[in-house]
């Protein structure tokens, strides 16, 4: 390990004092003393050198003068130390400087004109800098291209050997995926073993080649640089809210670049605890389905079994006439509306605001209903406010990271490099605790693979080890006595020994990880799709809830308990009470005092304070004959729940569905009104992203075709409904949302979110808590020995990644269950045989492939893709606190299917 | 006034010397051939350096010369040029041009885009007469802009010569740099100059 981060909340740096061009300049023991230079303003180039991972010092740039020595040093590689005298310019240093220009251009090709990095390229600017004309031992490599993979193309004659690349990929995001091979005579970098390159595809490693050495298929030779329009706007695939720069020429696309590049090397190391600004596969090269052919660029009508397009103003016109019809035939209540977390907070406020006073019905819900909502629920019931307790920079500087029921390499990405970043940088254990071998598990200090379904019986463990080994806080305990012996006495009967048995944890191991846990100055829980999307989601956050705060973590900084979500905006349709429990600001729909506030604000009576459906009670509603209109923007409850849940014959009774959307989906195919709304790229707005900070997303494209903004839709719509709204532009609605909810956008910075447990711990703490440990008896195998889980992979996000063709070149849909390669021989299945695959809800046949991350006893489906119906095997459950359905992983029988069989 | 020059000048004057002054320059024209000429019917002869209109040109062999850089968009001060570029499919690694448009309308022929090319793909020739009734014929596109580099091509490389930007084909075509091969597909030999 090379050099420490300057700031470390753990140790603070002596502070030391140097002379650089006859100034004393501050600085922190042990950092290089590049950064030094670089924090007086001072920039001297550098081209194999980023402060997100160790120097390398290859290029033989930043050459400096040292006091007391003959030759210049590389100022990198140099760790600044007390007293030194440094000199950064001279006619020596230019000329040395120049003498390494040289030396890298003599064997790089120039065939600057076809190069993408033409234009950004740091070679070609310190050639020009240092005014190299004239090359006179040139040669060329003549190494030919490397396209094998679907992604990058390395071209390494035009690589300078910086390793910037590879140190991006092995130190900061560790995945390792690149190295140096001396091939024909040059060092070249390859792909690990010189085969095509297979790995997360992040694309960091394009983004930090200083010169045109790997570049992205994708937009190849289709731009230069100069000729783009760079508009910053927040990534809409998951909860992360990654800043990108999408780069359009014209009204097309081009590419998506990152905030990390080699241009944005100067920096404190200690800055990279907020995010080191790169993107993930999906951000980067997932951009295409914005200028997809399949946009929708007309408003389409139902017309027998047809879709006509329509222009806007009849369409308009027809859907107005006929919801208010339904609202006059029925009552308010007939009509009702789901919308995605993709659609930006302004868009979810003026949804709900539309539904309950356009529509007068509180019958709506968002997509975070899925899995989001068992943890906003939770955390508001124990500290008072329903989001995650910490950042980023929480999570990077954490002792212990608790990662339970979370594959966040796949589902988030860039908060998984956070924690990377933790064992990398600050030593910090992480304990995995899932039933698949996640990536995270391979880096993690103590990785757990648990039998599928039993994390919340591992958390009940850790509670009881927790208690029975006095690993508890005693000022906690001091605190609330009475909620400490509620707890103590809901897990006496609990058998640790039981436990360990079901979940496939050892006891040692529950001790280990509690004492780690409990031990840490600083300890961050990060529970995701494997505690909220699964049965009783509601009450295991609550129990990891009490996990912390008897070891005292509840509170403290630096410690806390998170989650991360699937959708950019998940988190604020709920602040923007898109749920007919909450109003804007997490406000209870059946608190007094808020209903008044938002009814005077509105000018409008809201619906009945008991009134509102959740979404599996609206897709009910449509069932039964209840709801008559449904109002769809961007959701499509088709293609994501279950065949058990019958939407499609709910859908079928409506008497209108409306379905709002980008893509014509499975939902809008069976609409009677489908309205063409644009995507993130054509409207501005602002996402909340899981750490709670509100991130603009700005319009990049004119809208195509003739599809609006979700907003504007929605402004029309309420005005022809009797409404009287003025917004002209975001920006109105942000003064509004801004009066109603003060401090929300809080300029784009996190909140910081005080816990106060006082009030939950102080009342009804102690009934709620007997029947949460009430561990039911072990459900056994029943006969279906496979426990079949669907999730997210890396490529792919909801339904919407699956319009995006590059992504789909890079992980189609192969149609095939991933087992574990034990099982399939241990069933003589090779990949692709068939096998038959059977639940309580039916049975299917499906090709199988082999995946070392798949845990024995357990297979896996894209929850992406529909083909096979995969998701029609489950069993769907409802929590009843929350509402959330869960319907990720059910029990199943798996043999061989009878063609197959030998 | 003296008295000497007030006697020439009613002398001159009596003389209508002025008369004969201009009659001489009318008499000396009389045996002059006439510097005006009839165009169109007749054809002025334009220097090498001539800058007209713009040409793409080819190789010998065929080949497009362009490689859609897109540096004589770039160079362009009247902004009438747009190169669209793509990756050619059939030469893996080859970046070519799939539209090139000029607008002729807003040339200002300055010669940049010509001085500005790595390949020596465009070049300007003698033609400037493309007068028309419609407008939008004068958006050059690719095709068209190849049909005036064939028609006009000895006027180009001239051009070119001239501004001492190619010595001769063979040498332009080597010029400068080449196209590495695809690990999947040679597509190129490496050039003669190099290998």
């Amino acid at each position: 390990m090379g050099l420490k981060p300057a700031t470390n909340p753990d140790v603070e740096a002596a502070t030391i004092e140097l002379t650089i061009d006859g100034n004393r300049v501050v600085a922190k023991d042990g950092v290089s003393l590049y950064d030094v230079i670089a924090m007086t303003g001072k920039i001297i180039p550098a081209m194999c050198y980023h402060y997100t991972f160790d120097p390398f010092g290859s290029c033989g740039m930043c050459l400096v003068m040292q006091e007391g020595k003959k030759a210049p040093v590389r100022s990198c590689t140099a760790k600044a130390a007390a007293g030194m005298v440094i000199r950064t310019e001279g006619e020596d240093l230019f000329l040395a400087r120049k003498k390494a220009v040289e030396k890298h251009l003599s064997v790089h090709p120039l065939d600057c004109p076809v190069c993408d990095a033409d234009g950004h390229c740091e070679l070609q600017d310190m050639a020009f800098e240092h005014g190299v004309t004239n090359l006179p031992n040139a040669k060329q490599k003549f190494i030919p291209e490397d396209t094998r993979s679907l992604v990058l193309d390395f071209n390494m004659n035009r690589c300078i050997a910086c390793a910037e690349c590879i140190n991006m990929c092995k130190d900061v995001l560790m995945i390792d995926a690149l190295q140096f091979m001396k091939k024909g005579g040059f060092n070249q970098v390859v792909p690990k073993g010189d085969v095509a390159l297979q790995c997360e595809f992040c694309g960091d490693c394009l983004a930090v080649c200083p010169v045109g050495a790997i570049t992205n298929k994708f937009s190849k030779y289709l731009y230069k640089p100069w000729q783009m329009k760079k508009t910053a706007t927040t990534c809409n695939y998951c909860g992360d809210g990654c800043q990108l720069y999408l780069e359009t020429k014209d009204e097309e696309v081009i590419r998506v670049t990152s905030p990390l590049s080699w241009k944005n090397k100067w920096g404190d190391r200690a800055e990279t605890a907020k995010g080191h600004g790169g993107l993930c596969v999906r951000g980067r090269f997932g951009f295409e389905f914005i200028d997809s052919k399949a946009r929708l660029k007309q408003p389409l009508v139902r017309e027998g079994d047809r879709l006509v397009e329509k222009p806007w103003l009849e369409t308009m016109h027809l859907l107005v006439d006929r919801l208010t019809e339904i609202k006059r035939k029925h009552s308010p209540g007939a009509i009702a509306g789901l919308i995605t977390a993709r659609c930006t907070n302004e868009e979810a406020y003026l949804f709900q605001k539309l539904m309950r006073v356009g529509f007068g019905s509180n019958h709506l819900d968002s997509s975070a209903r899925y899995g989001h909502m068992n943890f906003v629920h939770a955390m508001k019931r124990a500290v008072g406010i329903g989001r995650s307790l910490n950042g980023w920079e929480e999570f990077t500087k954490a002792k212990a990271v608790l990662l339970i029921g979370s594959n966040v390499t796949e589902t988030n990405p860039l908060t998984s490099v956070r924690i990377k970043e933790a064992i990398r940088v600050y030593k910090a254990q992480v304990v995995t605790i899932d039933s698949a071998v996640t990536n995270m598990a391979k880096l993690a200090s103590h990785p757990f693979l648990i039998k599928p379904g039993t994390e919340g019986l591992v958390i009940d463990g850790l509670v009881k080890t927790v208690i029975d080994q006095d690993l508890i806080d005693e000022e906690v305990v001091r605190k609330y006595p009475e909620a400490f012996g509620a707890l103590r006495a809901a897990v006496a009967d609990l058998s640790l020994e039981e436990i360990a048995a079901r979940t496939g944890i050892s006891v040692e191991a529950f001790h280990e990880i509690a004492r780690i846990f409990a031990e840490a100055p600083r300890s961050i829980i990060l529970c995701a799709e494997g505690i909220v999307r699964k049965a009783d989601g509601y009450r295991n956050v609550l129990k990891l809830v009490d996990l912390a705060w008897i070891t005292g973590k509840l509170g403290r900084p630096g410690c806390g308990v998170n989650t991360v979500t699937e959708e950019p905006n998940e988190q604020g349709v709920v602040d923007m009470g898109a749920a007919p429990e909450f109003l804007p600001g997490q406000a209870r729909f059946d608190d007094p005092i808020a209903r008044e506030r938002f009814e005077k604000a509105w000018s409008a009576s809201l619906p009945a304070p008991a009134s509102g459906l959740r979404l599996v009670d609206i897709l009910q509603g449509c069932k039964t004959g209840t709801i008559k209109a449904l109002y769809v923007v961007g959701e499509n409850p088709l293609a994501t729940l279950p065949a058990s849940m019958e939407i499609r014959s709910a859908l079928e009774k409506l008497e209108l569905l409306v379905v709002q959307d980008p893509f014509l989906t499975e939902t809008g195919r069976m609409a009677h009104v489908v309205l063409p709304a644009c995507t993130y790229a054509e409207k501005d707005g602002t996402f909340t992203n899981l750490e709670g900070r509100v991130l603009r997303v700005r319009q990049a494209l004119d809208p195509i075709g003739e599809s609006l903004p979700d907003w504007h839709i929605m402004t029309a719509l309420a005005n022809a409904m009797g409404c009287q709204w003025e917004y002209q532009s975001v920006n109105d609605i942000q003064a509004e949302v801004r009066k109603l909810v003060p401090g929300y956008y809080n300029l784009g910075q996190p909140r910081r979110v005080e816990p106060l447990p006082d009030d939950y711990l102080a009342n009804g703490y102690a009934a709620d808590v007997r029947a949460r440990y009430a561990a039911g008896a072990d459900p056994g195998e029943g006969g279906r020995p496979f426990s079949l889980q669907m999730g997210q992979v890396l490529t792919h996000s909801g339904k919407l990644s699956t319009e995006a063709p590059g992504l789909m070149k890079i992980a189609p849909n192969t149609g095939k269950l991933r087992m574990n390669p034990l099982d399939m021989e241990r069933m003589k299945v090779r990949d692709g045989s068939k096998v038959r695959v059977t639940s309580e809800r039916g049975s299917l046949q499906i090709g199988v492939e082999p995946d070392q991350s798949v845990a024995p006893g357990t297979c896996f489906f894209p929850e992406h893709f529909n083909e096979p119906p995969v998701k029609d095997l489950m069993t769907v459950s409802v929590d009843a606190v929350t509402g959330v359905p869960a319907f990720k992983q059910c029990r199943v029988s798996i043999e061989p299917a009878g063609s197959n069989q030998t | 006034m003296s008295v000497g020059a007030l006697t020439k000048k009613i002398v001159q004057a009596a003389l209508f010397h002025e008369i004969w002054t201009a009659m001489k320059v009318t008499f000396r024209h009389m045996f002059h051939r006439p510097i005006t000429f009839q165009y169109p019917r007749e054809q002025r002869t334009i220097p090498d350096t001539h800058r007209g209109a713009l040409g793409l040109l080819r190789y010998d062999d065929g080949r497009e010369r362009c490689v859609g850089c897109d540096l004589c968009e770039a160079a362009c001060p009247s902004r009438c040029i747009k190169v669209i570029s793509a990756e050619d499919k059939a030469r893996p690694l080859q970046r070519y041009a799939v539209e090139f448009y000029i607008d002729i309308t807003k040339c200002v022929f300055c010669g940049y885009c010509v001085e500005a090319c790595p390949v020596n793909a465009l070049a300007m020739t003698k033609m400037y007469e493309f007068s028309t009734h419609d407008k939008r014929a004068l958006l050059f596109d690719k095709k068209k802009l190849y049909e005036i580099g064939e028609r006009h091509l000895e006027d180009g490389k001239k051009y070119l010569y001239a501004h001492n930007q190619e010595q001769n084909v063979e040498e332009s075509r080597e010029y400068r740099y080449y196209f590495p091969q695809s690990v999947l597909r040679s597509t190129q030999p490496p050039p003669k100059h190099l290998s």
